[in-house]
């Protein structure tokens, strides 16, 4: 009857097990309660559950339960198939059932008995249902399992083995002798799975790590998995100790370039081209051996050459040329993946002058290949045009076919990002760019593209030579698109009223339009906006419509919830919000969503908690540390020691208003000591004052602790440096290295750790203002400070940049950070606020001079005069 | 195959099949007792406790038994009732030498017995007063009064002493149990 059914579904061409439903399989489950058992039908039962897990769908603990202890019944049959399902089963149900704890004595009595076909599965189902507690218990049958002569028990445990570490480290190490012999067995999968749980045992130790690798690269392994994941291993060495091509590991990577496997061939070819310190030298052998891949009758070694040649092609366009013929002939392949590789690696290594016969024959195949590689063919464009400026024309009409094409949002994103970057670097693309962007908001069914390109529209727009064109494409999206659109464009046009004079009249009165808008969030902000423009002042237009709000969104979040929880006389001040830190690489997605208004914005992605929030709410949870106030700025980590000595110690610096708190993330590295009542003595410099040490009781081996430090900042406004000396102080008590039991008696000892460094960059949290000028008029000439100085040690501009950037801890506007090539002088704008919520600009003019290195003119506005004087003299 | 089956099963060539529940504290002999009833080729050399259950093959003359040997340990203890529906009788075990856990042993009885898998169900319990060879020992007649197995009325019972390292006293017991069940089966046709 059931093989009638089935096979009346296959004829329907439909998968059957297509319309499943979970009540009702679980309900046929039951049948597993019945004697005797038909393994037919409880197998088929099986696989459907199967199915329906593997597909996501969510079974309930007290579902999963029953069904769970039903199949334990199951365990009965002898039939083979039946009791490999059940394994699988036990693996699947193992994190949603309870009291999956109950099969481990039949698991157990099954990967020891005499029937191999359990035995393997039987140990991956053991390890899925086995905590903490019971792994002891089973200890001994593991060990036995791994050096089995059998391949795939031995296969299974040693993988099992990897799985449990995560469960506890400690046991699995144990079993280093097991997988030691294992590595010598002479099956592929049971070396490979061998050398794999090795390195995991070993991983954290780089000496050992060192070691078994220039073991095993002499003692030839049989395995190409295993040699493959050895050169892995080798490659990420090398990486971490930042060695070249002068390292043994290197040697042994390019040996493996003549091993007779292609899989290792590829392999070592692929972890060579993406080491860091390569010369021409070192790559060319690597990429021979992928040119001649190139030329393989295999599509899957031709795909994997071009695509890691692709790959390469960025950073050493140079080593790729020589394949320029071989890659040549690939355009035409049949296979278009293939194609498109090799296209675009053209693009990346061609001169200018192929750009436009290789952009046709794109063109001709563009429709034949799907979303993923068309995203490849953007990237490619997008390297392009930062390579060939002067190409913009071809290659923006080019995208902009492509924009109008059908294609997935992630192509379309790849797309308007792409336009993005290129206006955004080559200032005579912007018009283009600009016009394109326009058209396609005009027929954009993303709403987040739309109202990104609506931002940036607002953005650059009001700066072009004409910005009354713009108005019309955005006062469209008033009147077709949905609310979220429709508020984002309301922003955009009160932008352009702030900024051009001629166009104000006009843009209140559009605006006034919008306030009778069906939806709150655009008439709140459209009538924002009109009563600001109506005052026509430049303070309010910058701080309110050009330059957004700049404080964290979750930090706002807790702020507010927490002043309706305990509401008080005084207004809520806005100054006691954490700020939004923005480093450099988060800088393109932080304009992305925030579209620039009282952060009420709808089509924020999830905002993200910033680090400040995460340790804010570390720090709140310590009582000592609750009442300092907002949390202004955390630094990064510093290392306070060597990272290979007895205690491992970083420190982060985090700024209060009047307060400093020291955070010393510690980590005891020797595993016979339990070190108690762990602090960090600091000795200050003038008017540091250390408040409380907050001690770490305990730091058992391997388990970070932390440590807090509390220094008052001094009363004089304008000394804000220092150095610290830094002792760490603790209680040791010996301990037995693999029980961690520890002796009662301890003695107190010390150890000496780097200075600590308190400077004006730990005060001063960085702040993107998407209008500098307008910030700049804005705080006014009341506080300016100016002076000249001579930097002789920086020989470029560049350099300059950077250091004064590093030094001030403040955010680069207006893309000064980017000096343009051939250029004498360069004018770097910096935004930040100071301690206390003082906003504070800095511009710097530099000079090159050819005698004495680099001039500089500093100017610095702030709200407060103090701040002013530390930064002017924060360079000195 | 069904008509072969029939025909099979009415020659008698092939065994019925019963499902047997095996429980009891821990450390009571469950597992060494099951151990003992296997066939020799199948037998395991040393017994470990036991962590949720094991499904054990064992054959009398005219019956085949699938054991369910549960983990007597406490926190596994709850666990039993999953199996009570399907079982055709109870083996329970009690460890005769430990008269200090006998009220432990009598309350999870009691617990069983009011199981409503159970309740109502004329199912047969087989007691097994284990380790009768030990010196301080209880015999089977004041090890039932100490269960106060006397007060069951609706479940057909019966207690032996025996001693599972040898093998003594089993085979009566389990003599009694196929009886018991064969007689079940044969009025429920």
């Amino acid at each position: 009857m059931m093989l009638k059914r089935d096979k009346k579904e296959e004829e329907d061409g439909g998968n059957p097990f297509n319309n499943l439903e979970k009540s009702s399989v679980l309900q046929e489950a039951r049948i597993f309660n019945e004697t005797p058992i038909n393994p037919r039908r409880c197998g088929h039962i099986l696989t459907k559950i199967l199915y329906l897990i593997n597909q996501g769908e969510t079974i309930g603990a007290t579902e999963a339960t029953e069904a769970f202890f039903a199949m334990t019944k199951l365990f009965q049959s002898k039939d083979t198939t039946l009791r490999r399902l059940v394994y699988l089963g036990i693996k699947e149900m193992s994190k949603i059932a309870n009291d999956v704890i109950i099969v481990t004595s039949s698991l157990m009595k099954d990967m020891t008995g005499k029937e191999d076909q359990f035995r393997g599965p039987s140990i991956r189902a053991l390890c899925s249902i086995t905590d903490h507690m019971m792994l002891q218990s089973i200890e001994r049958y593991m060990k036995q399992a791994i050096v089995d002569k059998v391949s795939a028990v031995s296969s299974a445990a040693l993988v099992s083995s990897l799985h449990l570490s995560h469960v506890s480290q400690e046991v699995t190490k144990r079993w280093v002798n097991e997988a030691q012999e294992a590595v010598n067995s002479d099956n592929m999968m049971v070396q490979y799975h061998a050398l794999g749980l090795l390195y995991h045992i070993r991983k954290k130790d780089k000496l050992a790590v060192n070691k078994l690798v220039s073991k095993f690269s002499k003692h030839s392994l049989r395995s190409p998995y295993a040699y493959c994941l050895l050169i892995r291993i080798a490659s990420k060495l090398i990486e971490e100790e930042d060695a070249g091509s002068e390292s043994p590991m290197f040697d042994f990577i390019e040996n493996c370039l003549r091993h007779k496997n292609e899989m290792v061939i590829y392999e070592a070819a692929h972890a060579i081209v993406n080491m860091k310190n390569t010369t021409a030298k070192d790559l060319a052998p690597a990429v021979s051996v992928l040119q001649l891949f190139c030329g393989s009758p295999k599509p899957t070694l031709r795909f994997a050459a071009v695509r890691t040649l692709n790959k390469v092609a960025m950073k050493h366009p140079a080593a790729v040329t020589a394949c320029n013929l071989d890659l040549e002939s690939l355009i035409t392949d049949v296979n278009r993946s293939i194609a498109t590789l090799a296209i675009t690696t053209l693009l990346k290594t061609g001169n200018e002058s192929s750009v436009d016969r290789l952009m046709k024959q794109i063109s001709s195949f563009m429709s034949e290949i799907s979303d993923e590689f068309k995203i490849v063919v953007v990237h490619a464009i997008r390297s392009l045009c930062a390579k060939f400026p002067r190409k913009h024309n071809v290659l923006m009409t080019f995208l902009s076919s492509m924009l109008r094409d059908e294609g997935g949002f992630d192509y379309k994103r790849a797309i308007v990002d792409c336009i993005i970057t290129v206006i955004e670097e080559n200032p005579e693309a912007k018009e283009a760019g600009l016009a394109h962007l326009c058209e396609f908001i005009e027929d954009c069914e993303h709403t987040v593209l739309a109202t990104r390109i609506l931002h940036l529209l607002g953005r650059e727009g009001p700066r072009t030579p004409s910005p009354s064109k713009y108005i019309r494409f955005i006062y469209n999206r008033v009147i077709l698109e949905n609310a979220a659109v429709r508020a984002a464009a309301v922003s955009a046009i009160a932008k352009f009223g702030a900024h051009c004079d001629e166009l104000l009249p006009s843009c209140v009165v559009l605006l006034e339009r919008c306030q009778l808008d069906t939806d709150d969030e655009v008439r709140d902000r459209a009538t924002f906006y009109v009563s600001i423009l109506k005052q026509q002042q430049k303070s309010l237009n910058s701080a309110y419509i050009l330059n957004g709000l700049q404080v964290s969104v979750v930090g706002l979040e807790r702020a507010v919830h927490n002043y309706t929880l305990e509401p008080s006389e005084t207004p809520f001040d806005l100054k006691s919000v954490p700020l939004a830190t923005q480093t450099m690489t988060e800088q393109k997605t932080v304009t992305s969503r925030d579209t620039g208004d009282m952060g009420m914005t709808k089509t924020v992605d999830k905002p993200v908690a910033s680090r400040v929030d995460v340790y804010a709410e570390q720090l709140s949870a310590v009582p000592e540390l609750a009442n300092l106030g907002p949390l202004f700025r955390s630094s990064q980590p510093v290392e306070l020691t060597e990272s290979e000595t007895e205690y491992v110690v970083q420190c982060i610096k985090h700024t209060f208003s009047h307060y400093l708190v020291f955070q010393f993330d510690c980590t005891n590295t020797l595993n016979d000591q339990l070190l108690e009542n762990v602090s960090v003595h600091m000795d200050g410099s003038d008017g540091f004052e250390v408040m409380k040490y907050i001690n770490c009781s305990n730091l058992p081996y391997d388990k970070p602790g932390t440590t807090y430090t509390l220094v008052r900042l001094p009363e004089e406004p304008t000394s804000v440096t220092g150095t610290f000396t830094c002792t760490l102080k603790f209680i040791v008590k010996d301990c037995d290295p693999n029980t961690g039991e520890p002796d009662d008696e301890g003695y107190e000892d010390e150890y000496v750790l780097e200075d600590v460094e308190v400077n004006v960059a730990d005060h001063v949290q960085k702040v993107i203002k998407a209008n500098f000028g307008a910030s700049w008029e804005e705080v006014g000439p009341e506080n300016e400070l100016e002076d000249t100085y001579a930097l002789s040690s920086m020989s470029t501009l560049e350099e300059a940049v950077k250091n004064i950037i590093q030094y001030l801890g403040m955010q680069p506007c207006e893309r000064s950070d980017k000096v343009p090539e051939g250029k004498s002088s360069h004018t770097l704008y910096l935004a930040g606020v100071f301690r206390g919520g003082h906003d504070a600009l800095v511009r710097a003019k530099l000079a090159l001079t050819d005698d004495s290195g680099v001039t500089m003119q500093l100017t610095v506005r702030s709200t407060d005069p103090n701040v002013s004087e530390v930064l002017a003299t924060a360079i000195a | 195959m069904g008509l072969f089956d029939m025909l099979a099963r009415w020659l008698g060539v092939k065994k019925k099949e019963a499902n047997v529940l095996v429980v009891g504290l821990d450390n009571s002999g469950k597992t060494t007792i099951l151990n003992q009833l296997k066939p020799d080729d199948t037998k395991a050399h040393d017994i470990v406790p036991t962590v949720g259950f094991n499904v054990e093959k064992f054959a009398t003359k005219s019956l085949s038994f699938t054991a369910f040997d549960m983990s007597g340990q406490g926190r596994y203890r709850n666990l039993w009732e999953h199996y009570y529906r399907e079982c055709h009788g109870v083996i329970f075990v009690v460890d005769s030498s430990d008269k200090l856990r006998m009220v432990v042993a009598k309350d999870e009885l009691d617990q069983l017995l009011q199981h409503p898998d159970v309740k109502n169900r004329r199912i047969p319990i087989l007691f097994f007063a284990n380790k009768m060879d030990m010196r301080e020992a209880v015999s089977s007649v004041k090890c039932s009064s100490l269960m106060e197995l006397e007060l069951i009325r609706d479940k057909p019972w019966h207690i032996c002493a025996s001693n599972a390292m040898t093998g003594e006293g089993l085979h009566e017991g389990v003599e009694w149990l196929t009886d018991q069940i064969k007689d079940l089966v044969d009025k429920k046709k």
